[in-house]
């Protein structure tokens, strides 16, 4: 591993100090739009508690850290069509965040949601490399993964969370959670999502059932992934996927 | 308030002297002489005096309502004076009423007519007209211009009808208003109806004459004021048509021992062949949908030739309606040996001629079993047969116990959910509609409703908050449905598309939405389940479908996955979210019949008389099989352990892999799911772990690590309970599913909007999300406090917990804990039966860092 290459979990957010690159998760913004749009008609809350929660990430860091830019890893928004509300949001965002690292240190990654893209500082990236580092967002394979000089693959789409019960399997709680593991010898640091709406799907739940398309790590390889629960003041390493299943 | 007056019998001559000839002449061409029911309603509905006629199928009720009607009309058809304007409304909460209406309105109406023509005597045409949901809109157009005489309609079809300016218009001077089946409007169906009839009282210029039509049930003071309403001026007749029809009912059990004889299903199936065989035609019914299936396919694929789907049918509500609507045709015209229904026929549609009634499974109350039962021999003088066929032993006392009331005139009795406030909601928006109104106005009008006449300022102005658009919610988005002007204190509907939006979303029957099920495998669908049997299942629960068990395995969208299992014995039964709850009253029968049998057994009373006793007891006369089942399964709770019954409430202590707490709290699953709960949430909170519960019909378990249950039994009583009880499900899955179907029937999530459905969203949007945001805005939203109205009154039966909390306090029924080494014979289903819900406690974070510590312990001792 490259010395620079440390990490640490900030909540839902991943930080690489030494580079001061910050990580976010998919956002998946206009969600509750389409929710709305199908008829249930709930309060807008998340964009703002999303907002907020950016904004005292950001903060944070700042205080102990040099934040030097911020990488989406993909599905930034969520709608496959163009959606006014959507836009929106993503200006919303893109304004406060521009602020903070200044327009070219923002860098989004396309997701299978990004068909369109509403950012303004030049295309989508479909990944972005730091030294030996890759960002992407998991549901593509590019040539550029296999590379021999990246040994650090960080993704999301995966949405992972744990759904974790006592002895006698009365209760059961679902938490976000991140995965750490290997495949093709890299390292792989699969994010949850960023929005609090979407849970995510439970990796120890079933045979974690999504077909191999889907991503570019293979299912069973998820069960040698180590388990990073992410709890609200700090983040509890739970050993092996495969350890979790009951 | 309303006065209450008894309708007494008029003579035949009293009443064929307001006959009009030609009436009269077509009357006895059919009958000889006036219905028992006709001597107490036609002359009352002919004065106009408001009426209420209780009386059993059969008993020629529907034409009793229609006489005095059509006599009216040919009076003034045959001097011309008939308006183009609507002078009766008939409305049924069934859909497939057409044929009996056909037969008591239509059938009459062109005889009277053919022999006015005959006598060369020249009346005018006397129009009826049928609305309902299915109506298509052409129809609707032409009924709007030529108005029917007679309007024919459901209670959601009548309340859309009155925001329509046009058909208002020929509804200003209703003078008759027929209310059928009045003892299955127990539910919000019947509160939404209670505030639509206030509205047709309003707007008809003359009071309309009010008719309801019910079958056997009790009490019927609350059901004749349901009928017309709270008011000073306003009186009611209760006609109670002393009409019996002779019953033949037996309880049946297929094998002798039906815990030991593995042989259960096959004989089971030799049973109801050798029944139907024996007789011409046969109605089974099974309470759900997925045992109708089930005993057809088994029937048809057991006795291939005897079972052709030109012989054979099942009847149920997920079934097309021209598919229904057939086999009710063929019923009729005798040309089918056997329908298997669910409790679809179990109202009053004319279904003719019908020799046996065989009901699977208990029908759960008394009135309910009378009414499946009054489907044989239809006519009053034939004796209606019945059987019950039992399948396990709680079922076969059950089914005894009911067989006892349905045989000494026991019946249970109905409430009306009354101040709903979802309700109230979507007909205030509904009034707003169709004009400008004073808010006093509405109220008074609202105040008239037996379901709301004591509906508090504060509720009522909550609704006016909510609808237009405080709260917070406008700036959400959640536009406004109405404006109110405090000055002017006037209301009216806010914005183009608001009849839209209220015709498309109209009604208070929660959309239920299916899931397909699908094998993990290949992807092969094998069935459908609703949303709501979902929500309850984990990884690993085993169901039934199909006759086939699954394990659960995991969802994706709109499909859950599963894989199939023939070792594992289910976990939870799939009947659940169908089932109906055992009535309070056939409860307390069971449970003084318990306390009978343990009195015998305990002064070691010989076998014999108690067995001749339980015969006795129970009208099982001749039927020694069914007597000695129910006798063994007595003395082995005896031997065992003791039986409860009405004084005592037993509570066994059981450990396996969970430490199970199991209570004989035999008061039917809606008080038990109250009592449950509030114990449960005691316990749980003292523990500080979260509480597993199950419940049934006959009592209810908790599981789980430290439960103290002494002092929580200490504390609890019946004034204290609500407050538990609100606090117990603020959690729960079931209030936050409840709650989305109040937020639907209020039209905060509409089912319908701008032309697209909602099942996408519906899918992905948790209850609980819904919920949660309305939670942020305000904890007193007035929705969320109907959702918890309704889990407690409706859902629950709290009422009745605080009774049984009473006893308790009082002693009259001891409380006593044993610690069992197994689980006693009475409690066997209980614990088969599986979880029903989790209490939640512990903090998800706190749980979170237990675990982790847990997990770090392993780690160490590895």
């Amino acid at each position: 591993m490259a010395k620079n290459n440390k990490y640490i979990f900030i909540n839902k957010s991943l930080f690489f100090p030494d580079k001061g690159i910050l990580v976010i998760g998919d956002l998946h913004l206009g969600y509750e739009h389409m929710l709305r749009k199908s008829g249930i008609i709930v309060p807008i809350t998340q964009i703002n508690e999303l907002i907020k929660e950016l904004k005292k990430l950001i903060k944070g860091i700042k205080k102990e850290y040099s934040l030097k830019k911020i990488v989406f890893i993909g599905d930034i928004k969520h709608s496959f069509r163009f959606e006014w509300m959507e836009k929106r949001e993503f200006i919303e965002v893109f304004e406060i965040i521009k602020k903070e690292v200044g327009k070219n240190n923002i860098i989004f990654i396309k997701g299978n949601h990004d068909t369109i893209d509403y950012s303004f500082n030049g295309k989508m990236k479909n990944y972005y490399v730091d030294e030996d580092t890759i960002f992407i967002h998991g549901h593509k394979q590019f040539k550029k993964i296999e590379d021999k000089k990246i040994k650090t693959i960080v993704m999301g789409h995966l949405h992972p969370s744990v759904v974790l019960s006592d002895r006698q399997n009365i209760k059961r709680e679902k938490y976000k959670c991140f995965l750490v593991g290997k495949w093709k010898s890299k390292k792989i640091i699969i994010l949850p999502s960023f929005l609090s709406m979407i849970e995510g799907s439970n990796v120890n739940e079933y045979d974690y059932a999504y077909e191999d398309y889907f991503s570019i790590i293979p299912k069973k390889n998820l069960l040698n992934f180590e388990v990073h629960v992410i709890g609200k003041d700090s983040v509890y390493n739970f050993g092996k996927v495969r350890s979790l299943i009951k | 308030m309303t006065e209450i007056l008894e309708a007494l019998p008029r003579k035949d001559a009293e009443i064929k002297k307001v006959l009009h000839p030609l009436v009269s002449e077509w009357f006895f061409s059919k009958f000889r002489e006036f219905s028992m029911t006709q001597k107490y309603g036609v002359l009352s509905i002919w004065e106009r005096k408001d009426i209420l006629i209780s009386a059993p199928t059969g008993g020629t009720k529907t034409l009793t309502s229609f006489l005095s009607i059509l006599n009216y009309l040919v009076i003034l058809a045959e001097k011309n004076q008939l308006e183009d304007r609507i002078y009766a409304v008939y409305t049924s909460p069934l859909k497939a009423l057409s044929n009996d209406i056909h037969k008591n309105l239509i059938e009459p109406l062109q005889e009277i007519n053919e022999l006015a023509k005959s006598k060369k005597a020249n009346i005018q045409e006397i129009r009826v007209g049928l609305r309902t949901g299915d109506t298509t809109p052409s129809e609707r157009a032409k009924m709007a211009k030529k108005s029917p005489h007679i309007l024919i309609t459901t209670p959601e079809s009548l309340a859309i009808i009155l925001t329509s300016k046009k058909f208002v218009e020929k509804l200003n001077a209703v003078e008759f208003c027929i209310v059928d089946e009045i003892h299955s409007l127990d539910n919000k169906r019947g509160t939404y109806l209670s505030l639509t009839l206030e509205r047709l009282n309003e707007l008809s210029s003359i009071w309309p004459t009010k008719i309801g039509l019910s079958a056997t049930i009790e009490p019927l003071e609350e059901v004749a004021k349901f009928l017309v309403g709270i008011d000073e001026e306003r009186s009611v007749r209760i006609a109670k048509v002393p009409l019996e029809k002779k019953i033949d009912i037996k309880v049946l059990t297929p094998v002798e021992d039906l815990v030991e004889d593995s042989n259960i299903g096959y004989e089971m199936y030799q049973l109801i062949n050798s029944l139907i065989k024996k007789h011409k035609t046969t109605l089974i019914f099974t309470n759900t949908r997925s045992a109708t299936e089930r005993v057809v396919n088994h029937l048809k694929e057991k006795f291939p030739t005897e079972y052709g789907d030109d012989v054979i049918a099942a009847h149920h509500s997920s079934l097309s309606k021209q598919h229904r609507f057939d086999i009710e045709e063929r019923l009729r015209n005798g040309e089918l040996k056997v329908v298997v229904c669910s409790t679809s026929l179990e109202l009053g549609i004319d279904i003719g001629y019908l020799d046996l009634v065989i009901m699977l499974g208990s029908p759960k109350s008394s009135s309910r079993a009378l009414q499946r039962l009054g489907r044989a021999g239809h006519k009053l003088h034939e004796t209606a047969k019945g059987r019950f066929i039992v399948l396990d032993r709680d079922d076969l006392v059950e089914c005894s116990v009911i067989q006892k009331e349905m045989i000494e005139k026991k019946i249970d009795r109905i409430t009306f959910p009354r101040n709903c406030l979802d309700v109230l909601a979507q007909q205030i928006y509904g009034m707003a509609i169709y004009k400008i109104w004073n808010i006093e106005e509405i109220l008074s009008l609202i105040k008239k409703s037996y379901c709301y006449y004591d509906i508090s300022k504060s509720d009522f102005f909550d609704i006016i908050s909510y609808l237009s658009g405080e709260y917070g919610l406008e700036k959400s988005n959640v536009y406004a449905k109405i404006w109110y002007d405090a000055e002017t204190k006037q209301i009216g509907k806010k914005g183009r598309l608001a009849r839209v939006i209220y015709l498309t979303n109209i009604g208070t029957i929660p959309e239920e939405s299916f899931v397909k099920v699908k094998l993990a495998s290949s992807g092969e669908q094998i069935g459908m389940i609703d949303e709501g049997f979902l929500e309850r299942m984990k990884k690993g629960d085993v169901f039934v479908l199909g006759g086939k068990k699954y394990i659960y395995l995991y969802t994706r969208g709109m499909n859950i996955y599963v894989k199939e299992t023939i070792s594992r014995s289910p976990t939870i039964p799939s009947w659940f979210s169908e089932m109906l709850p055992l009535s309070f009253d056939s409860a307390l029968e069971i449970n003084r019949f318990r306390k009978l049998m343990r009195e015998k057994f305990e002064s070691k009373k010989p076998k014999k008389e108690i067995l001749e006793f339980i015969s006795k007891h129970l009208h099982l006369e001749n039927q020694n099989a069914t007597a000695k089942s129910i006798y063994s399964y007595f003395y082995e709770q005896h031997k065992f352990l003791e039986i409860p019954n009405s004084g005592i409430m037993l509570i066994e202590k059981y450990k396996s892999e969970k430490n199970y707490l199991l209570f004989h709290s035999m008061y039917g699953r809606r008080v038990n799911d109250a009592l449950s709960r509030a114990i449960g949430f005691l316990t749980a909170r003292a523990g500080g772990r979260d509480i597993e519960i199950g419940i049934n019909d006959n009592g209810f378990y908790l599981a789980g690590e430290k439960m103290k249950i002494g002092k929580v039994l200490d504390f609890l009583n019946e004034k204290n309970l609500e407050e538990v009880l609100k606090e117990a499900i603020e959690r729960t899955d079931v209030l936050a599913r409840r709650f989305r179907h109040c937020a639907t029937r209020s039209l905060m999530i509409l089912k319908s909007y701008k032309g697209s459905s909602k099942t996408v969203g519906k899918q992905q949007m948790r209850s609980h999300f819904v919920l949660a945001a309305v939670k942020k805005l305000t904890g007193n939203f007035p929705i969320l406090r109907e959702a918890k109205r309704e889990v407690l009154e409706d859902l629950m039966d709290i009422e009745n917990a605080k009774l049984v909390l009473k006893w308790i306090r009082q002693k009259k029924i001891r409380v006593k804990i044993k610690d069992t080494s197994l689980p006693s014979p009475f409690a066997l289903n209980l614990i088969l039966q599986g979880q029903s819900d989790l209490i939640r406690i512990e903090d998800k974070q706190e749980f979170l860092k237990r675990m982790h510590k847990l997990h770090l312990k392993e780690i160490g001792n590895k």
